[in-house]
């Protein structure tokens, strides 16, 4: 079964994800799209993504990133989380089927960290997420 | 009792169809890395397929090519990007061989300069 795609809306109205897509550059745009769209058509636990979707590990396990580099090398990344659950676990999330949950984009320079306090915040946004019957996303 | 509240989940078709519709930059480069993304997913798939017809656990495939067991069953997850050497050495076990073919497009233009050559 193709997956759906949703997008986190935060509480105060804001879609994250959105204003991290609309500030990259075109072509990276395109290429998280690719991305996202290789995913829902062939989920998890099939290989899929080309090789820019990979699972996160310890304090951001449960998410997924997509890993892309930009001009200047700059370092793209987008975090999502795969919401999925038995028909009557997705009803009760508002969904039909599983989806992909776009939860909020960063940008570093090559050779540069996110810090904790990054992290923290895309997890804090992820929590927001997970913890909303229906979901919030935006529509 | 389970609610029933479905969602509107259009967002993001509706998002991307705009996108592709008024940027031309944005619709090559989206359907370049889909085709691009494609092939790689369509390798790795293969592999997998073939691993399971020879009936060989990811473990065993991992021993043959002188591999962790986890770094091949990361490698047939997606938790990583596959590096051509490992996709070679598991097709290579595997019995199969890594081919690049040139698309029809690209056969075609070629035989349309040999005839233009062959014609001057």
């Amino acid at each position: 079964m193709e997956w759906g795609i949703v997008y986190f809306k935060a509480r105060d109205g804001s879609v994250p994800a959105d204003d991290f897509l609309d500030a990259c550059p075109a072509k990276i745009e395109a290429r998280f799209y690719a991305v996202l769209e290789a995913v829902r058509a062939a989920p998890p636990p099939q290989f899929s993504g080309g090789g820019y979707w990979e699972a996160m590990h310890g304090e951001m396990g449960g998410f997924h990133e997509i890993r892309l580099t930009g001009p200047g090398r700059r370092q793209y990344r987008l975090f999502c989380i795969l919401d999925n659950a038995d028909p009557d676990g997705l009803r009760e999330r508002g969904f039909d089927r599983p989806q992909i949950a776009v939860i909020a984009g960063m940008v570093k320079d090559s050779g540069k960290k996110f810090s904790g306090r990054d992290y923290a915040g895309v997890k804090a946004l992820g929590g927001q997420y997970s913890e909303g019957f229906p979901r919030l996303i935006a529509s | 009792m389970a609610r029933r509240h479905k969602l509107d989940t259009t967002y993001h078709d509706r998002r991307l169809a705009r996108r592709l519709k008024e940027d031309p930059e944005f619709r090559a480069e989206f359907e370049r890395q889909r085709r691009e993304i494609d092939q790689i997913d369509s390798i790795v798939r293969q592999l997998d397929t073939l691993r399971e017809q020879a009936g060989m656990s990811k473990a065993e495939l991992a021993r043959a090519i002188g591999k962790e067991p986890s770094s091949i069953r990361r490698f047939f997850t997606a938790d990583v990007n596959p590096e051509l050497k490992t996709v070679a050495a598991v097709a290579d076990v595997l019995g199969a061989e890594v081919k690049v073919v040139a698309t029809k497009k690209t056969r075609a233009r070629k035989a349309r300069s040999r005839d233009r050559r062959a014609a001057a």
